[in-house]
């Protein structure tokens, strides 16, 4: 299945991951966890189910056990206690704490799975391309190297052993003295070759003025849509995060804002936001299904 | 002439202006934040204060286009470097080519290879939160092995250059990204809970620091010696010490 949301403008995409990463780090409020924890799994299980199931359950759920152990063992602030280690007060709250922050933790770590499947390095090239024109082209140049230079190696590898000099040759310290020398040979290529793409670049007008740019990305219906529908569910959460509606106290004692009806509206908004890929998804396939 | 002087004065205060900016939301969120998450915040502004002015001046200062390829080149082999030893955990060349780029090149090329290196090999690797506290690391190791070679307290002699990587390395990489790992986490931020966090990534730790001296070991004299070639070759980098 192609997922739409991943299709939409950079822009757009880099928003909304930086919109909800940003929430998912400092919104320690139970609810909210939740919220952002149930999505970022779902999110990431709609890009790759296997990887994250596995990613999980080998790796979150213990860490999960593991933090929630261990942040009462460290910390012994809280008014209520449960019992005593060593003399140390274990307390409730600094056992939920280590639990919610564990729980952030995981959802801040399944967030990152899913911008590194949606945001490729092409869209952030053209992102930044405009607001630092050297640091992008320095990037998508280091991005083009890396498998250049891998090719070139082979290249030199075999040449280096048509004359009985190559990484597998002869006793184990002359195949590292080999090994080493192939690195050298490609750190002198890549540097000359450097200097004459640098030459070819200038010859081709780099950094005259007025020169454009491609892309490939185009901002339609579709994004405009899109950015609306983030922007009106953006100002809820902010007026939340500015009231306190998202804010917990831990210690001494657990305190939170009395749940009212603005505050299930702040909520809503948190849950269609977090939710939006998997929405927008929906809502595109209905629509595509319609039209048919 | 009376503007334009104004507009040099104007562009020297910047920097004060902005540092003055830095300081007053770390302040401002480190004496009014409520939450446990404040020392998580103000690291985040310590982060991208710090790091912002080193792109905007390599944004502004309108490099030219040998200096900018030379600079890729060397990024894009330390990506290369640590993608061939994938598969020992830690063990990677990018602080010792971050540390001879420093070197050979001025500390502000250093903090760029360092910074720019770490972020495209994460596209390798995969993002993650530690990814800034990890750009901002690998650029201190740059600017500071730049800065002490050029005071004369960092020879380009093997002995000193193993021995600046493998302890910046181990402890301020180290350092950094464990506090960074702590503050992510939400562990108490006290003294104890930090050397926890840095004795479970000890042996990671240490591995790194090793890589660091070996490559530095291997690496230092021919690296240097072509960098250095480069440069009377093609009079590159001639403004930056």
């Amino acid at each position: 299945m192609r997922n739409r949301f991943a299709e939409l403008h950079p822009a757009v995409l880099f928003l909304y991951f930086t919109a909800v990463i940003l929430f998912s780090m400092f919104f320690m409020h139970p609810v909210f966890l939740a919220i952002s924890l149930f999505c970022g799994f779902a999110c990431s299980a709609a890009l790759h189910l296997g990887k994250t199931l596995r990613f999980s359950f080998r790796f979150l759920l213990p860490m999960l056990l593991v933090m929630t152990a261990v942040n009462p063992l460290l910390n012994h602030r809280g008014a209520t206690i449960l019992l005593y280690v060593n003399d140390n007060p274990v307390t409730r709250e600094a056992l939920l704490y280590g639990f919610s922050s564990a729980c952030m933790f995981s959802a801040v770590l399944l967030w990152f799975s899913c911008w590194n499947t949606v945001i490729t390095s092409d869209k952030l090239v053209y992102l930044f391309g405009s607001v630092a024109p050297s640091l992008s082209l320095l990037f998508s140049m280091v991005l083009r190297f890396v498998p250049r230079f891998k090719a070139q190696i082979r290249t030199i590898e075999n040449a280096q052993k048509g004359i009985g000099k190559g990484a597998d040759q002869g006793s184990i310290f002359i195949r590292a003295k080999n090994g080493m020398n192939i690195l050298s040979i490609l750190t002198t290529w890549a540097l000359e070759n450097g200097i004459t793409t640098a030459d070819s670049m200038r010859a081709r007008g780099y950094g005259l003025a007025g020169r454009t740019s491609f892309s490939i990305y185009a901002f339609n219906k579709r994004d405009k849509t899109a950015l609306i529908v983030l922007i009106v569910m953006l100002f809820p959460v902010f007026y939340g995060a500015f009231t306190g509606e998202n804010n917990i106290r831990y210690y001494p004692s657990l305190a939170v804002k009395p749940i009212s009806f603005v505050s299930n509206l702040v909520y809503a908004a948190y849950f269609l936001l977090c939710a939006f890929p998997l929405l927008f998804n929906a809502a595109i396939e209905v629509k595509e299904h319609d039209s048919i | 002439m009376q503007q334009k002087s104004e507009q040099k004065r104007l562009k020297t205060a910047l920097p004060a202006i902005f540092a003055a900016l830095v300081f007053l939301a770390v302040i401002l969120i480190g004496a009014n934040g409520t939450g446990e998450r404040k020392y998580f915040a103000v690291s985040l502004v310590l982060l991208v204060g710090s790091m912002l002015p080193f792109f905007i001046h390599f944004e502004r200062r309108r490099t030219q286009a040998r200096e900018l390829v030379t600079l890729s080149v060397l990024c894009a082999i330390a990506v290369a470097g640590r993608a061939a030893f994938y598969m020992i955990p830690q063990f990677k060349p990018v602080a010792a080519i971050v540390i001879i780029t420093g070197v050979c090149l001025g500390p502000q090329s250093g903090f760029l290879v360092g910074a720019v290196s770490l972020f495209v090999s994460n596209f390798f690797f995969g993002q993650g939160p530690n990814t800034p506290y990890q750009m901002f690391a690998f650029g201190l190791l740059g600017v500071l092995s730049g800065i002490l070679y050029n005071r004369g307290l960092l020879k380009s002699s093997r002995a000193s250059l193993c021995l600046f990587g493998g302890l910046s390395t181990l402890l301020l990489y180290g350092g950094i990204v464990n506090l960074g790992t702590l503050l992510l986490s939400g562990l108490p931020p006290t003294l104890s809970a930090y050397l926890m966090v840095c004795l479970t990534s000890l042996p990671f730790d240490l591995i790194h620091a090793a890589s660091s001296v070996f490559f530095l070991f291997v690496l230092a004299k021919p690296m240097i010696q072509k960098m250095e070639r480069m440069k009377t070759k093609y009079g590159l980098f001639s403004s930056e010490k």
